[in-house]
């Protein structure tokens, strides 16, 4: 029996687009790309490893970026961040579409691998959106304003552009737990390292009075005979709800969960 | 009294005010200045009543010394009332924004002493914002009907939006519930905010750095149903400011009953149906090709409570159906019922690729329970036979309310609040 063939890669963007590299030129048929570190093994499958090489990444990123469309590039990237788990044949079904129908691919709305990479991308992109609204800075001791998010999906590397725009005169931190990672901005430019903890924390002495305020305004601003928690949870989905000032169980500022 | 409670009384007080837009004004930010405004807009939270967070919303002052019969704040109702201090207002501003609980700020007011002093009071919040503070997020600021044009116009030159509530939409009605205001003292504010809008575009077609006027426009608010004004009266007023006055937005806002004045209807709950038809009717005037005279007329001057305005025309205008989906153009389409403006766009551009389904329509966000009575895919119909509007508007209405009021839920009418625009890739 002829088995299936799985490509591995070590889980960076890089590391995709040269298994997209090698697949053109080995003139593979791989039935899955996948980061090392999600591997489940099984014996009906045959694994092949790919080495990160940066020369083949650029290749194939300058490639998609003149032959497609930069907008089509920068799905393929969300589509990485998705984490989801087939993302890796999604995107090598969707670059084969791409190629095929050149600078116009992504508008080919009923194409079943454009359609299925075009709903990723929307999840990606209304996680990113919804974030840019529900991410709560608080101001610490020394300053600093210390975010803390667990998005579903990779998305800190697209919400630091943002950040550094608006607050560009701040220095703050934006820390995805889940993942362990963080943007650190200074004022001049922003780097994303990965983070465990910040340790013990103390904020700036009218940190809590500005939550109590904003607790208190939220609470207030509602109009109470046209209650509606059922749209107000479908915008706001509760697993978000945790790390939010106004909506979480709040123990000495801080969310009761991180605290446990 | 301490800040809090000041701020209870007065967020309470500006809560019935409907918009909640942020988006519509691109301001980046200054070397060493805090905040931006995104087209796009950002909510930032939702509230019980299932309502987008955008902005803070407050009331300077719910001190005032008119008697508006629709109005909470009147003269003669006894509440608990509070003015905050501009620098109150300023450093509320500033810290939500850096915690990034807000976009900006949303600054109305009861009138205080006099229309006047109130303005300088918004001069005075916005000029610390904006010079003191560097601040360069969104600001919304309600003119005050009866302040001076000089005020009106230096507090313009820091904000990106100005509005001014018509609140009623006839003068009868007005003279009748809030003897103090007259249209004119609220038309001509409008009036000259739209002037001063269009002489500063030309100032910075020759001068670049002239500095922006009101760049988001300016919007104003209906109440509802507190006189017995009717939809076609309301639809046309709106389509005369939209035309006339270059309005951004009108928004609709039900009557909720605030006091006993027996000037004033009663009811159990406010009429919030009419408001989604009308919000529905606004967004066809705006973005669907629609003339109000189309939706309504003398004849039939109110909306169809359980029918939307787009299915209500289509039935009164079933002769121009069924529609081919492989053939009409972008402008047909979107008179389709169940077809938007999203939908309409991936119809269009997925034509070039082949012949569009039926099964594509759905993948397209297309609401097919609707839509199927009105159009041919290729040639084949899937609604019912006879075309007999009176069938199809039994089929329409029999079906789940939530299944077809989601074509134009007020989600859409957020209007691309969750089409982000492109920011490259960050590698
Ligand atoms: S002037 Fe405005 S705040 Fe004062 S009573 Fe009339 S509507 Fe209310």
């Amino acid at each position: 029996m002829k088995k299936d063939l799985v490509y591995l890669y070590d889980g960076s963007f890089e590391g995709l687009l040269t298994c997209i590299y090698e697949v053109y030129y080995r003139r593979d048929d791989p039935k899955q790309i996948t980061s090392k570190e999600d591997l489940t093994f099984s014996l009906v499958e045959e694994y092949v490893h790919i080495d990160t090489e940066m020369d083949k990444f650029k290749k194939v990123y300058e490639s998609i970026e003149s032959k497609i469309s930069r907008e089509f590039l920068k799905t393929v990237f969300y589509l990485y961040l998705s984490e989801d788990k087939d993302s890796g044949i999604i995107v090598l079904n969707y670059i084969r579409t791409g190629y095929k129908y050149g600078k116009d691919a992504m508008n080919y709305q009923t194409n079943p691998y454009i359609r299925a990479a075009n709903e990723i991308y929307r999840k990606v992109s209304l996680e990113r959106h919804r974030f840019l609204g529900l991410l709560r800075f608080k101001m610490l001791e020394n300053g600093i304003l210390y975010a803390i998010i667990e998005p579903d999906h990779n998305i800190i590397s697209i919400l630091g552009g943002h950040f550094s725009q608006r607050m560009s005169n701040e220095y703050w931190i934006i820390h995805d737990v889940k993942r362990s990672i963080a943007v650190f901005y200074n004022k001049e430019q922003w780097i994303i390292k990965s983070f465990e903890s910040i340790g013990n924390i103390s904020f700036q002495e009218n940190e809590l009075s500005y939550q109590s305020l904003w607790k208190a305004y939220y609470k207030h601003i509602a109009i109470d005979n046209r209650k509606n928690i059922r749209q107000k949870k479908s915008y706001m989905p509760t697993r978000y709800w945790k790390h939010l000032v106004e909506e979480g169980v709040q123990k000495n500022g801080f969310n009761k969960t991180n605290l446990d | 009294m301490d800040v809090i409670n000041k701020l209870q009384i007065l967020a309470d007080a500006a809560k019935y005010d409907v918009s909640c837009s942020s988006s519509g004004s691109s301001r980046s930010n200054k070397r060493g200045g805090l905040g931006n405004a995104q087209a796009a807009g950002i909510c930032h939270s939702w509230s019980d009543d299932g309502r987008c967070i955008s902005l803070l919303k407050i009331l300077m002052s719910n001190y005032c010394i008119y008697d508006c019969a629709y109005c909470v704040n009147r003269l003669s109702n006894d509440l608990p009332r509070a003015t905050f201090t501009p620098e109150e207002i300023v450093d509320i501003t500033i810290n939500f924004y850096k915690r990034n609980y807000i976009e900006g700020l949303f600054l109305s007011s009861a009138v205080v002493k006099s229309p006047n002093h109130t303005m300088e009071m918004f001069k005075k919040v916005v000029m610390d914002l904006r010079e003191k503070e560097n601040f360069n997020g969104y600001i919304h600021i309600k003119a005050i009907p009866g302040a001076d044009k000089d005020l009106i116009d230096s507090v313009g030159k820091y904000v990106d939006r100005m509005s001014v509530n018509i609140e009623l939409p006839t003068d009868e009605g007005l003279k009748m519930l809030a003897p103090d205001k007259n249209h004119n003292a609220i038309l001509n504010p409008m009036k000259n905010i739209k002037n001063e809008i269009v002489r500063n575009k030309e100032e910075k077609k020759i001068f670049k750095n002239t500095p922006k006027y009101v760049p988001a426009g300016q919007t104003t608010q209906l109440i509802v149903g507190a006189t017995r004004d009717s939809d076609y009266k309301i639809i046309n007023l709106a389509e005369g400011l939209y035309k006339g006055y270059d309005l951004k937005r009108v928004y609709y806002s039900a009557f909720i009953p605030v006091s006993q004045n027996p000037l004033l209807p009663r009811y159990e709950k406010p009429p919030l149906i009419r408001e989604n038809r009308l919000y529905q009717a606004d967004w066809l005037l705006r973005f669907y090709g629609f003339e109000a005279g189309e939706l309504l007329d003398e004849k039939n001057e109110n909306f169809d409570l359980l029918l939307d305005p787009k299915c209500d025309w289509a039935l009164r205008n079933i002769h121009h159906f069924p529609m081919e989906i492989n053939k009409v153009d972008y402008n047909l389409l979107l008179r389709v019922p169940g077809i938007g403006v999203k939908s309409a766009l991936r119809i269009v551009s997925s034509r070039r690729f082949g012949k569009v389904t039926f099964d594509d329509l759905k993948k397209m966000g297309v609401v097919l329970k609707r839509a199927k009575y009105f159009i041919t895919c290729d040639g084949k119909y899937f609604g019912i036979k006879s075309m007999d509007s009176n069938q199809i508007k039994k089929n329409i209405i029999g079906m789940d309310e939530s299944i077809y009021s989601k074509q134009l839920s007020m989600f859409e009418l957020q209007g691309g609040v969750f089409n982000e625009k492109g920011s490259g890739l960050s590698l």
